[in-house]
């Protein structure tokens, strides 16, 4: 892996004038244009913006789920811009959890092996006793063996939560993580992240319209036709 | 191993969570079908090798008027062959002043090899069944020779100058022939009697029969050892060239086993392929997710290749085990129709109902797995990203070699398993741009049809792509359904036609011309029903324009029998009806000439190589004939009636030394004329060959059953194609219908809707099958199954009806969950 010839102890991500064109029938689109950010270990940071002004693109290049048109990502000391789509799935693997607006619960699996999932595919062993922890830590504990369809919006975000945290990962990518959940779940939930985060120290990158949400964050970054103000 | 310990757990969740539920259904019908016939084929073609070789009562016979050299039973003792020996020649037996002329077959103790005798005390009604001939100083004899010679059992009846006590009744031996020894009232002896009969003198004409049996390998080299030292009056004979009735039902026979287990596969492959292509797309998410989550790409491909192994082990074994099952039920149902030995099912044809498995899951599951590992990780953000499809090579690729596998087990021949397979893809091609084209304008019908129509021709474009492939899917299941259908029937047809219920089982020979009116008369009063009487002149061909033949024909050809004997020569001016000119013209086109003229059978015109034009020099008696070749005949020999090498016209042969032929059926319940028949007319030979036509019949029996078997596989794997493909549909219906319900739209409107969408999707699957049927059915009976190809019309009204009622009705019992699960339901779930 390709390391950064200057380490910074708390840089966690740095991404430098990062670009994300595709091409349409009228021509080509720019979706981000020259997004420069340094995001520091154990902050919290949220990107708003209207629908359309790239925030989900955005976190998608930042989490190493897509590749920029153009410019540079550096997560820790490693710049996934310069890694194959393997390259990033091992930093993802190693460092990043997720929570989606739509879950993303596998519908096939019950909701503790749900949660167990990312800890089997880094060959964990305490994979049921860490996920039942979790699922404790989210008051799931009598709702280990239903499905997603067997559980409400807020349960299944809850189980989502537990997932992205069993890891402890260095860094948490929430996508709109209560556009699904009415006001007072989603308050729940958002206490919960909020407390998790605390606890493991995870630097928190969360996209949102809620301004709520937004403004319990440390840094809120704010996009307009893919471009910062 | 990690990794497979994680791919056996995601598949336990996937099993119990009803993921993979009709992926794994469609692999066991597929490999139960493919087992079942591949062990219903290989048990019935054994089966019924073994009961051919029954027919000789051996694996291997040689025929011969002389005994064998000494070097030739060593040989046979080397390869490690049985072998029996019976000799048969006719005898003049006279008791209490009765005379018959009777068949002596002298047989060894190991007779018979392959095959049994039934015998009888007293009448047809306890049959016994014996694997040994009569003992020293017995005789077996059929019921017919103690009413001629007023005999019964316990009687000594003198053989020659050894008097043998008649012990038994004969009702059935295995090997016997249609010639004139075998045909004759049968007596059948101990070899170890023979000499002391004193009735066979050098020079008597007796047949030795030389059975061996022993494994195929040392059979074959057995036979190929002995073929270069026969000489010209000795023959070898297995079930290929003594039966060739039998001989071309049996290949037919195999060639459909062979067909439907092809179609049954590819169908059941089409179900698979369905059915894969709905497993990955609702796994897209899921591999999205798993990516997202740290997972590599081959990682992934991994994780799903391991599933589908464990699978395919899981449902091959099923699938064989039902398969066995299935072809065991199969053979319960035809006992009465099988001989009491079936041959026990091979290792073999169950491995390969296992592979088969196997290789099918991935021939057709693959391409859509490969996608799986191509699912962008951003799917997590954006549901509408689509991995790329995968490459056409690899789809069409494997599916075509898998295909052109299977055509080339079945033809034996790369060059045209790979034109079929050519032809084939053309035809999918240049139909699916037909498909595509006629969707693409009727898109100028909506806005002049009513809602339901609309909506269900708009269901049919919206996914235009989608359409095309079911369409042709249905449309080639509904072909292989067809194809199935169709050949079965007239395959069936054919050997019914070849053996109606009432074909001739007696021939009549040796009818002098001042016998032939009361002959006529006499059968006409006891209402047996016989074919054409024929005039028969015996006379030897000797030269084809001038040339000696024995100088033209090549050894063991067909060519070279007829040289060897007298051949039956005819004159008739009507063509027998069983008979086709396929060069030259018959004689009332060429009225005007004088000079004598003659038509020959079309086999013996290619082995002797006689063209139109050739002159034929014939010996009858002491004297020599020439005649001028004018047409050439294709003969349908197994009619059972008279047939003939020679016809000439009337007028050439009239002078000559002539006796008549003709045949005639003879029920059972008036087998007794038979004697009276012989009585009157002592000169006049019978012979019976209707034993020899019931075993055939009971063989083609089986077969049309087993066929009908073989059918009901193929249509029920095709059904199952529906269901996989109707099923494939089922989630985007299941959306658009909670999102059309949720606008609005009621009950009945959506399932007027999707019942039309099906029943245009039916209709129009089956004109395209019909168009592709009547090409490859063309195809097949021209150059494959050499049946007669005619134009079926009434499928043409049947089969775009019955696509449009199945595929309406399957498809309309498969979505009806749209209409029945509340909306909120659905549109959380998604």
């Amino acid at each position: 892996m390709k390391q950064s010839p200057q380490k910074s102890e708390n840089v966690i991500i740095q991404a430098e004038n990062l670009s994300k064109t595709v091409a349409t029938a009228n021509g080509p689109l720019h979706i981000l244009s020259s997004v420069n950010l340094t995001i520091i270990s154990g902050e919290s940071i949220a990107i708003v913006g209207a629908s359309g002004s790239g925030k989900s693109t955005l976190l998608g290049l930042l989490a190493g789920l897509d590749a920029p048109s153009d410019g540079t990502i550096k997560i820790k000391e490693y710049f996934i811009t310069d890694m194959d789509e393997d390259g990033r799935a091992e930093i993802r693997n190693r460092f990043i959890g997720f929570v989606f607006q739509s879950f993303q619960l596998l519908p096939g699996l019950t909701a503790l092996e749900n949660v167990m999932l990312p800890l089997e595919l880094r060959n964990d062993r305490n994979e049921r006793f860490s996920a039942q922890n979790l699922l404790d830590r989210v008051e799931l504990t009598e709702r280990l063996s239903h499905r997603p369809n067997q559980l409400s919006g807020g349960e299944q975000q809850r189980v989502a939560l537990a997932r992205a945290f069993v890891t402890t990962p260095t860094i948490l990518f929430a996508d709109e993580p209560t556009g699904n959940l009415d006001s007072k779940t989603g308050e729940h939930i958002i206490e919960l992240l909020f407390q998790l985060n605390q606890e493991q120290q995870t630097t928190l990158v969360l996209v949102t319209h809620d301004p709520a949400l937004a403004s319990r964050c440390e840094r809120i970054i704010k996009l307009e036709a893919g471009k910062m103000v | 191993m990690k990794r497979l310990s994680l791919a056996i757990r995601l598949l336990i969740r996937e099993v119990r969570s009803g993921e993979l539920t009709i992926l794994v259904l469609a692999l066991i019908i597929a490999v139960t079908s493919s087992t079942a016939i591949s062990l219903f084929a290989d048990r019935l073609q054994r089966t019924m090798t073994n009961q051919a070789a029954d027919f000789l009562a051996g694996d291997l016979v040689v025929s011969s008027p002389q005994k064998l050299p000494r070097v030739w039973h060593e040989k046979a003792g080397e390869f490690h062959l049985n072998l029996a020996q019976t000799a048969e020649f006719s005898s003049v037996l006279i008791e209490n002043e009765e005379m018959l002329l009777a068949g002596i077959k002298a047989v060894s103790s190991a007779y018979p090899l392959r095959g049994h005798l039934k015998i009888s005390d007293f009448d047809y009604q306890r049959q016994q069944i014996v694997h040994h001939g009569p003992g020293l100083g017995e005789a077996w004899v059929e019921k017919r020779v103690l009413s001629a010679l007023k005999m019964k059992i316990g009687d000594m009846l003198a053989v020659g100058e050894k008097p043998l006590r008649i012990t038994k009744i004969i009702t059935y031996e295995p090997d016997k022939r249609g010639d004139l020894y075998s045909l004759s009232p049968r007596v059948m002896i101990n070899s170890d009697d023979l000499q002391a009969t004193r009735v066979i003198q050098p020079g008597s004409h007796v047949h030795y029969y030389f059975q061996f049996s022993g494994e195929t390998k040392q059979l074959l080299k057995f036979k190929s050892w002995i073929k270069p030292r026969l000489n010209p009056s000795q023959r070898v004979m297995d079930i290929h060239e003594d039966r060739p009735q039998l001989g071309s039902a049996l290949e037919r026979a195999e060639r459909y086993l062979g067909l439907s287990s092809i179609v049954v596969i590819l169908i059941s492959g089409v179900a698979i392929a369905m059915a894969a292509r709905r497993y990955t797309e609702r796994h897209f998410n899921t591999s999205a997710m798993l990516r997202c989550l740290g997972c590599k790409q081959n990682e992934i491909l991994w994780l799903y290749v391991f599933q589908f192994l464990i699978i395919g082990f899981a449902a091959s074994a099923l699938g064989c085990l039902a398969g066995w099952l299935a072809q065991s039920y199969l053979f319960y149902l035809l006992a009465n129709l099988l001989p009491p030995q079936v041959a026990n099912p091979s290792w073999f044809a169950i491995v390969f109902g296992f592979v088969t498995g196997i290789v099918i899951l991935f021939g057709f599951a693959l391409p859509p797995i490969l996608r799986l590992k191509q699912v962008p990780p951003l799917r997590v953000l954006r549901r509408d990203l689509l991995p790329l499809p995968t490459s056409a090579w690899i789809v069409y690729g494997l599916a075509m070699t898998i295909i052109m596998a299977l055509i080339w087990r079945y033809t034996k021949d790369i060059r045209m398993s790979a034109t079929i397979l050519g032809v084939g893809w053309l035809l999918i091609a240049v139909l699916g741009g037909i498909i595509w084209g006629g969707l693409t304008l009727s898109k100028n019908l909506i806005p002049h049809l009513n809602l339901s129509w609309r909506f269900a021709l708009q269901g049919l474009l919206r996914n235009q792509q989608g359409s095309i492939s079911q369409m042709l899917a249905f449309s080639i299941t509904l072909v292989a359904m067809i194809l199935t259908f169709t050949v079965r029937t007239d395959l069936i047809d054919d050997w019914q036609k070849q053996l109606p219920e009432n074909a001739p089982n007696h021939f009549a020979l040796n009818i002098f011309a001042d016998q032939l009116p009361s002959f006529q008369q006499h059968l006409l009063q006891n209402k047996i029903s016989g074919s054409r009487y024929y005039p028969v002149v015996r006379g030897r061909l000797i030269e084809i324009n001038n040339t000696p033949v024995q100088q033209i024909v090549s050894k063991d050809s067909q060519g070279e029998n007829a040289t060897h004997r007298d051949l039956s020569l005819t004159w008739t001016d009507q063509m027998p009806e069983d008979n086709r000119i396929v060069a030259g013209k018959w004689w009332d086109a060429l009225a005007t000439e004088t000079k004598p003229l003659v038509s020959i059978e079309q086999k013996l015109a290619k082995s002797l190589d006689i063209k139109l034009g050739d002159i034929l020099t014939f010996t009858i008696g002491s004297q020599r004939l020439n005649a001028t070749v004018t047409s050439i005949r294709k003969v349908q020999w197994d009619t059972m009636k008279p047939n003939f090498y020679m016809i000439f016209p009337p007028g050439v042969l009239d002078g000559y030394a002539h006796t008549f032929i003709t045949s005639f059926f003879l029920p059972d319940q008036k087998k007794s004329l038979l004697n009276k028949l012989l009585k009157s007319y002592p000169s006049i030979t019978i012979l019976e060959v209707d034993l020899i036509l019931k075993q055939f019949k009971t063989i083609l029996s089986q077969l049309t059953q087993a066929i009908n078997y073989l059918l009901y596989f193929a249509l029920l794997a095709g059904f199952m194609v529906l269901f996989a493909a109707v099923i494939s549909t089922l989630d985007a219906r299941i959306y658009d219908g909670a999102i059309m319900r949720t606008l609005g739209a009621n009950r009945k409107l959506l399932n007027t809707t999707h019942l039309l969408e099906f029943i245009l999707l039916g209709f129009f699957s089956g004109v395209i099958a019909l168009i592709i049927s009547e090409g490859v059915i063309f195809s097949l009976y021209s150059y494959v199954l050499h049946l007669e190809y005619r134009f079926n019309s009434e499928l043409w009204l049947v089969v775009p009806v019955l696509g449009a009622f199945v595929v309406g009705c399957v498809g309309f019992w498969g979505v009806r969950n749209v209409v029945n699960r509340p909306p909120s339901t659905v549109l959380r779930d998604i």
